[in-house]
């Protein structure tokens, strides 16, 4: 995800993906720009402060060269969790560990095998019903799973009954109605 | 002019052109229509099709959708209005009139070359002379005018004895005719059902569907359900459409024939008279139907006993008959009208009352609806009285009530036929515990008062024509004066309270039951022209109008003089 | 915290971009601009010291250019991403757009909208054996060549290809050519009616 080709580069969720924080130790000093550590109020960030830092910004401090922070692992990575992970992924609320969870820790992967079968299985079969339930504690990347099964669900249903052939407003002119129906609502 | 051969002189006329369709507000209108627009999908006939409430709307309508128009059609609607008068076509315009409303007005049955009548010419056994009706009389006026300008002294007393002549003569056909016409149109009645001419018609092409089949059924049963049409002229055109249900719904009894559960099914029968009772409990359906309410009069205790008498002796358990007819005990579901006809003589029930030869129809394993129950559903989603729905979404809605694939929405409008029948059931209630339904001495008469409850159910005209029979027939069945079977009843609902109007009814007396004849058109007519009384006779019923609700008492003074 | 200006754009547009678009953010990509600014001089001047000969200023240069970096990103897929939505409104609206949802667009937006437009057209016209060929219709394959449609607004007159007037008024019925009436169905003001 790190490598910058066009798709990434652009992409909203992965600019919002590296925004993701990391707990980090300067290492280097690094002059007048104390500001970025909110618990001092020091011109320089001095070796061995502690702060969380974005991920985009940490990746520019620590490479193989310059080691000006040095990153350590974050929390919902770690051992402990990785532990609660394999004793029952299913149950665990990803949202809250972060929105991002797997595109920013990839290392998890047995955890998402284990909730990408539930969550394949809930897609292919509910069918007209509320998913607000089943989706409050997915983490975006499984939201984007469970939609597209969704949408293909919905096809194959809207295939068999006919409907495909029907022909209808487009999607933005059915928002762009709705909202203006809520504004004349309000005034 | 009549078209005999509907498809020459109509179908293969508007083939390739673009026609419009205004339609009417009833479901016998809304299944014609159905099939047409079934039709010209087959043949890629271009159409507009625009519903319309009234006179005023008819015109409207018109005007607007009229450009590069060449081919009308009115389903419904147009017949007892002068077309060409009224709506000033170009001369190349052809009108295609397919009413049920009779009478139709003289100049469209003799209009040759624009007005083109979809009805059975049959039927019109009473139809003026054209010579008795019309002459030429421009040539006279000529004549006249001539004699006028070149006056010679010599030959002036020669004219003039011949105009003077003329003059007595013209009077007296004058008069001949405004006679001839008035007893022409003194009644309105009906005629045979859009949807069947419209079926028929497709039957000829060879079109026909068994989901036409229905829809003809459904239009036919609107006729009877809404009074409009006797019963033996329900029964000849129900049996008319049971050859055609024989047809398409026969299959051979081995296996290999059976079609799938989805597949319409129609079938013809004798079906109980009781309003939605596979869709609700057998007691409620009783109570709410307007034959066995009213012989029971099951307003009054005396009645609710005997009523109770009557389900007792046939066997069946009050909790069974009070709750949900589909959950009924099995047995008794099947039998239930055999239960009904063993034991009604004894209570004063005929055959006539209690059943009449129907049709119902089955898809899918939960859906089976009798026609009758089908019609309530669609008249109740027709004239829905949710503020939000304008007149025409409605329209939308029963007509997709028609599409037999919208389960749900049928549903829906089998309740709200519910509420409106419950609603019809209280006001007769009301009106007979408060003797509101008053002898005028030639008529009987009753006024819904302003606010009272579901008032709002009777600003619609077919509601209201189904709550002015069910009162007149409880009233009957109460009344101890023995003149009431032979009295007319005029009905009024407040229809907008902001601006004072009412809506009035007049139905004929149940005596003349067999002829369904209704001659308050023409007296509503008299009496608003008599008293200056502000009047709107926009419907295409002539029996329904609008009135100022100030200008009632000297409307209706006028009304008894004229009936008397 | 640096390029925090930067991330409400995109935050901003995460929020927007499954309805309609929002107005184009001028403030804030200012706001941007002007931090860029400040970083780059600030680089600057710590290149040039360090040139003579001052040491330990790297690691701030290294940050602050990671920075820039960042920022850059962010206003790029802001615009980006605007665009890409813009181009497919010319495909769900038409060619002209609703006036308050042109509103929302940038000046140069607005002029985006307009070329792309005229080179859609173009192309279209340069496509196919007669007069070109029409990409916006039959985006679902027809079935039928007429279809009935309800008329779901009062929209006005409309003028058929065989120079008919027809007028579209609420809850009226018509059974039109397809290609005729696809445009008006995607555009909210006619529903096609398929019988199951």
């Amino acid at each position: 995800m790190t490598s910058e080709n066009v798709d990434d580069y652009f992409s909203i969720s992965d600019i919002l993906t590296t925004q993701e924080r990391l707990p980090c130790k300067v290492e280097l000093p690094i002059y007048r720009l104390g500001y970025l550590d909110t618990s001092s109020t020091s011109d320089d960030l001095q070796p061995g402060t502690k702060l969380d830092l974005s991920f985009w910004m940490a990746r520019a401090l620590c490479s193989r060269k310059r080691h000006i922070v040095s990153v350590e692992m974050p929390r919902p990575y770690r051992e402990g969790y990785r532990e609660i992970l394999t004793a029952d992924a299913n149950v665990v609320d990803l949202h809250k560990l972060g929105p991002y969870y797997y595109s920013y820790g990839v290392t998890v992967t047995e955890c998402f095998q284990t909730r990408i079968r539930k969550i394949m299985d809930s897609s292919q079969n509910a069918y007209n019903e509320d998913t607000t339930k089943l989706t409050e504690k997915l983490d975006e990347t499984e939201k984007c799973l469970f939609k597209a099964g969704q949408i293909g669900l919905n096809d194959f249903q809207r295939w068999e009954t006919r409907q495909t052939e029907k022909l209808t407003t487009s999607e933005m002119v059915r928002s762009h109605r709705k909202r203006k129906r809520a504004l004349m609502d309000d005034s | 002019m009549f078209i005999k051969d509907l498809r020459k002189g109509f179908y293969d006329e508007i083939l390739h052109q673009r026609v419009l369709v205004l339609v009417a507000f009833d479901v016998d209108a809304l299944c014609a229509c159905k099939i047409l627009q079934y039709l010209f999908q087959c043949d890629q006939i271009l159409y507009t099709i625009v519903p319309v409430t009234g006179k005023e709307e008819l015109e409207k309508a018109y005007v607007e959708n009229s450009e590069g128009v060449k081919h009308v059609i009115f389903i419904n609607c147009g017949a007892s209005v002068d077309v060409v008068e009224t709506l000033q076509p170009e001369e190349s315009v052809r009108f295609y009139i397919c009413d049920s409303h009779r009478p139709v007005d003289v100049h469209n049955v003799f209009n040759a070359v624009q007005v083109k009548l979809l009805m059975k010419e049959e039927e019109f056994d009473e139809l003026p002379e054209y010579d008795s009706l019309f002459r030429d009389d421009d040539s006279d006026d000529d004549s006249g005018n001539d004699s006028d300008s070149s006056e010679r002294s010599g030959k002036r007393k020669r004219f003039d004895d011949e105009a003077i002549e003329k003059r007595r003569d013209k009077r007296i056909w004058n008069e001949n005719r405004q006679k001839i016409l008035f007893e022409y149109n003194q009644f309105s009645t009906y005629g045979t059902a859009a949807s069947l001419i419209m079926f028929e018609l497709a039957w000829k092409m060879s079109k026909d569907t068994n989901d036409l089949v229905w829809l003809a059924v459904v239009g036919v049963t609107d006729q009877y359900i809404h009074f409009k049409t006797p019963r033996d002229k329900y029964i000849d055109d129900a049996m008319a459409l049971e050859s055609h249900v024989a047809r398409h719904n026969h299959r051979g009894d081995d296996e290999d024939n059976i079609i799938s559960i989805n597949c319409l099914k129609i079938v013809f029968d004798e079906e109980l008279q009781l309003t939605l009772y596979r869709h609700w409990s057998l007691f409620d359906s009783i109570c709410h139907s307007v034959n066995l309410a009213c012989k029971f009069k099951v307003w009054t205790l005396k009645g609710q006993k005997r009523l109770h008498e009557f389900l007792a002796e046939m066997g069946m358990p009050l909790s069974q008959c009070k709750q949900k007819f589909s959950s009924m005990e099995s047995t008794l579901r099947h039998n239930i009208k055999q239960m009904i006809q063993d034991h009604m003589t004894k209570y004063g029930l005929t055959n006539q009352d209690v059943v009449i030869p129907s049709f119902s129809a089955q898809y899918g394993y939960k859906n089976k609806l009798c026609a009758s129950d089908y019609v309530l559903a669609c008249v109740a989603t027709l004239e829905n009285i949710d503020k939000n729905k304008s007149a025409t979404d409605n329209f939308l809605s029963a007509l997709d009530i028609l599409q037999r694939v919208n389960v749900a929405s049928l549903e829906k409008a089998v309740e709200l036929a519910k509420k409106q029948t419950q609603a019809i059931v209280t006001q007769v209630q009301t009106f007979l515990d408060m003797h509101q339904v008053i002898s005028a001495g030639p008529f009987l008469y009753a006024f819904i008062q302003e606010g009272t409850m579901d008032v709002k159910f009777f600003s619609k005209p077919q509601c209201l024509m189904r709550l002015a029979r069910f009162t007149l027939e409880a009233h009957c069945s109460v009344s101890r004066n023995k003149r009431a079977r032979s009295l007319p009843l005029v009905l009024g609902a407040p229809l907008d309270g902001e601006q004072g109007t009412t809506l009035v009814i007049g139905i004929p007396p149940l005596q003349l039951d067999d002829e369904r004849k209704n001659f308050f058109g023409k007296a509503f007519e008299q009496a608003a022209v008599s008293t200056n009384s502000r009047t709107l006779h926009d419907s295409f019923d002539s029996y329904i109008m609008e009135m100022k609700t100030e200008d009632r008492s000297k409307f209706f003074d006028a009304l008894i003089s004229l009936l008397n | 915290m640096l390029a925090e200006k930067a991330l409400e754009l995109i935050a901003e547009l995460q929020r927007t971009i499954d309805s309609t678009l929002g107005p184009y953010n001028e403030d804030t990509a200012r706001h941007v601009l002007e931090e860029m600014k400040a970083l780059f001089e600030q680089n600057q001047k710590d290149v040039s010291a360090t040139v003579a000969g001052e040491n330990g200023l790297f690691s701030g240069v290294q940050l602050r250019h990671a920075a820039l970096e960042r920022n850059k990103r962010c206003l790029l897929a802001y615009i980006y991403n605007r665009l890409q939505h813009i181009k497919k409104m010319r495909w769900e609206f038409g060619s002209v757009l609703p006036s308050d949802v042109k509103l929302n667009l940038g000046e140069q937006e607005v002029q985006w909208f307009g070329k792309y437009n005229k080179m859609l057209a173009n192309y279209m016209r340069s496509i196919g054996d007669h007069g070109g060929l029409d990409l916006t219709q039959d985006l679902k394959p027809p079935k039928t060549l007429f279809i009935e449609v309800r008329c779901l607004m009062d929209h006005g007159e409309f003028e058929t290809q065989d120079g008919n007037i027809i007028l579209l008024k609420k809850n009226s019925q018509h059974f039109l050519l397809r290609s005729e009436c696809e445009h008006l169905i995607r555009q909210g003001v006619l529903e096609h009616i398929v019988h199951g």
